[in-house]
């Protein structure tokens, strides 16, 4: 009779067995190709996530020397100090998509490595690819720290049924674009009269986010931009933050938009059809495509005169490795080229591809709504260079915090304004923390 | 044979034997010396790993934590100089810092006194003997059970300013509804609801067994000579539910004290100036903002602030019990 009871003596052998099969497996050459894993972190979720992983799927099975295994991490505070855990530990993976407002801030610590033009070059991708102001966002000290994927600006999203039923349609069909704030909320009561509820979705409620979004674009359309020079205190011009939150007081007025907004009620209420715009990123159009929202886009308008677009662009970065493999580098290169140059793909998803050989072919002028947008890319505003901005920071939460009371309430802009002083220069006064050593750079 | 052996080793070895030998080299029992050594070899033996533990996650951080808290230590592992007070300087003038403590503080007191009193009232009206006694205990603790995240998601539903049902309510009575966790001091008092409904299951549970260790004779008694509902509530239940109470009391204070994951998801992990407890300005100074050194040093000042409460409510109770 065979003894098949498993006791404590059987279990350590058989485990030994196993780990020294395994170990011997791993010492085999001929185990396998000779194929290295190339680490890949990204923090693109819902369906950016499915397009990514759609397009590294489609580069594995073009290489047979390298398989690129992506992590997904959650965007925000969490991802990027988990980046910085791994870059400070030494064990960085071999390529990150970051947001380009967050580079500067890594720059300094040492936690990001530039990359080779040369090598760059070599692959198609160079300064020539990119707008000035994607290309210019890349660059930190003379280098270039980033490689933008796309932009993915704030715009307007709109019904075109809806809207054209209000009569705020132009001859070809697309959305007015009407250039001061009157003509706007005249423009807002028109669909909100369509559709009995609201004019626009516009969630900001407890989102900081949200909220520096459109206020950023608004006061870059004053002709002004803000600069945070570390150490000196913050140059921004009053008059024009002012009657940017006056404005927008004046938007969330319950007719035009909701007093209430969150940023998933905003969705839910445009992806119901009912309201006729909705103020959101481009991320959003593939969901409203789904919901079976007829669906147009255009920039926000140039409500105070000049044409300004608040954007941010996924970039891939190289997280600092103190000795980094060169096989694996130059495929790093590889997988960023060809990620680049099938980014019609990315632009399903909205975004606009950063590389410009894609969106100047025909194919990207065919794709509908994304090309009624295209154009933003030549008016991209990113956010004040300094260690402390950029997407998911505690910047724009605290941005949120400052200004939030004075856009639901109409009252406390000049507070507001001078708060804002306050929290900046405070912050411009600290060194970066990332090497605080490092003095202010 | 206990007593034997006892009187063995108390006798001890035999003149020149061995130790643990007779003259005739038989083995004999441990002397009360070896007995001792060898008892304290396994008390050794269990305390150890516990010691380990304790002094590479306990004490060894509590010491290096001080260190931290006198240098520019950066997340990234840049800085680490020494910088004196430099840190505990800055906390000080800190106004988040304050900001933080004062509605930490504040989260104390509109938790810890509905805390108290909520499950007093609901342990007395299980007490009463109401049918169904397993579904208000039940229903009572159940919420207690649910993880931070379950119970942050519930509210979080329960508080959207668009679709809760907490808008629904006060619509309902003709109330102008409330964006619940986005108005500045409105968020912090939904956050006190949402964990006084997820833990005054736990007081609850605690009062209840208290309750049902009061002798009914006392009521018996306190009947016989004419004491009402109300007379026996005021001096006899209450006054013997003094020592659960200042378990409660002290437990609750801790714990409100500690806030951080409920505010943070209830949140969003976005801080607010009037709900950022002092733990979450620890986390975003230290993991947010890389600056563990300075995230050390409110660390530190925090401890002491607890350290002084946990002294004054030690006194105020040791008093209480001395004018007793």
């Amino acid at each position: 009779m065979i003894d098949t009871r498993i006791n404590r003596r059987s279990v350590l052998a058989g485990g030994l067995a196993t780990a020294g099969l395994a170990a011997l497996a791993g010492c085999t050459p001929a185990q396998g190709s000779q194929t290295t894993t190339l680490q890949f972190w990204h923090l693109l979720s819902g369906g950016d996530g499915i397009t990514m992983q759609g397009m590294i799927d489609r580069i594995n099975a073009a290489h047979g020397g390298f398989h690129v295994r992506p992590t997904v991490l959650a965007w925000g505070a969490p991802y990027y100090t988990k980046l910085a855990m791994a870059g400070a530990g030494g064990r960085a993976p071999d390529l990150a998509v970051m947001h380009s407002s967050r580079v500067s801030g890594y720059v300094p610590g040492g936690l990001l490595d530039p990359w080779d033009l040369n090598q760059l070059t070599e692959l198609g991708v160079s300064e020539s690819t990119f707008t000035d102001p994607v290309w210019n966002s890349s660059v930190v000290d003379g280098e270039v720290y980033s490689v933008a994927l796309d932009a993915h600006p704030f715009i307007t999203l709109y019904n075109t049924e809806i809207c054209e039923e209000a009569g705020v349609l132009n001859s070809d069909g697309q959305l007015m674009r009407p250039d001061n704030p009157e003509d706007f909320l005249e423009m807002g009561r028109e669909i909100a009269g369509v559709t009995g509820t609201y004019g626009l979705s516009y969630g900001f409620i407890g989102d900081g986010n949200q909220m520096w979004r459109l206020f950023y674009t608004l006061y870059c359309q004053h002709g002004q931009q803000m600069t945070f020079p570390q150490g000196g205190s913050v140059e921004v011009d009053g008059d024009a933050f002012v009657a940017v939150l006056e404005f927008m007081h004046r938007l969330v007025d319950g007719e035009v938009a909701s007093q209430r907004g969150t940023i998933d009620a905003a969705v839910a209420e445009f992806a119901a059809q009912r309201t006729g715009m909705h103020f959101t990123g481009v991320w959003e159009l593939p969901p409203m495509q789904e919901a079976g929202v007829p669906l147009g886009a255009t920039m926000i308008p140039p409500i105070f005169g000049d044409e300004a677009v608040y954007a941010d662009s996924h970039s891939f970065v190289l997280p600092h490795q103190a000795n980094p493999d060169q096989q694996m580098r130059r495929d790093t290169y590889t997988v960023v080229a060809e990620l680049l140059k099938n980014s019609i793909t990315w632009a399903g998803a909205g975004h606009i591809p950063a590389y410009l050989p894609v969106t100047e072919n025909e194919d990207y002028a065919e794709l509908t709504p994304q090309a009624e947008y295209a154009e933003a890319a030549d008016y991209l505003v990113y956010d004040p260079v300094a260690w402390f901005t950029g997407s998911g920071s505690n910047f724009v939460q605290q941005f949120g915090q400052i200004v939030g009371s004075a856009i639901t309430s109409g009252s406390g802009y000049d507070q507001a304004l001078e708060e804002f002083r306050r929290y900046v220069d405070n912050l411009l006064a600290q060194p970066n923390p990332a090497n605080p050593q490092g003095g202010r750079s | 044979m206990t007593d034997v052996m006892a009187g063995r080793s108390a006798a001890g070895p035999e003149p020149g034997a061995a130790p643990g030998e007779d003259s005739k080299g038989r083995r004999t029992s441990p002397t009360r010396g070896q007995a001792s050594r060898r008892g304290q070899l396994v008390a050794w033996a269990f305390l150890g790993p516990f010691m380990v533990a304790f002094l590479l996650f306990v004490i060894w951080p509590l010491i290096h934590g001080i260190y931290l808290s006198l240098t520019d230590q950066s997340l990234t592992g840049a800085g680490g100089s020494f910088i004196g007070l430099g840190n505990y300087s800055e906390a000080l003038s800190d106004p988040v810092m304050w900001t933080s403590i004062g509605n930490t503080v504040w989260f104390t007191l509109i938790t810890t006194v509905p805390l108290v009193l909520l499950a007093l009232i609901m342990a007395l009206l299980v007490n009463t003997g109401l049918p169904g006694q397993w579904l208000w205990r039940l229903s009572f603790f159940m919420p207690f059970l649910l993880a931070s995240t379950v119970i942050s998601q519930i509210w979080v539903w329960i508080f959207n300013p668009q679709i809760g049902a907490a808008n629904e309510i006060l619509s309902a009575v003709g109330l102008e509804p409330i964006a619940w966790l986005q108005t500045a001091n409105v968020d912090l008092i939904s956050i006190a609801i949402a964990t006084i409904w997820w833990t005054v299951g736990f007081n609850f549970l605690l009062y209840l067994a208290a309750l049902q260790n009061i002798p009914t004779l006392q009521y018996e008694a306190a009947a016989v000579d004419g004491a009402g509902p109300w007379r026996q509530l005021f001096s006899i239940t209450i006054p013997q539910l003094g020592p659960v109470t200042g378990v409660i009391l002290v437990l609750q204070m801790l714990a409100s004290l500690k806030l951080f994951d409920q505010a943070y998801q209830m949140m969003e992990g976005g801080s607010s100036e009037t709900s950022r407890p002092i733990v979450q300005y620890i986390f975003e100074a230290g993991f947010v903002g890389y600056r563990f050194g300075y995230a050390s040093a409110i660390s530190y000042i925090f401890f002491v602030l607890i350290l002084i409460v946990g002294i004054f409510q030690m006194v105020v109770l040791r008093n209480r019990k001395g004018s007793s």
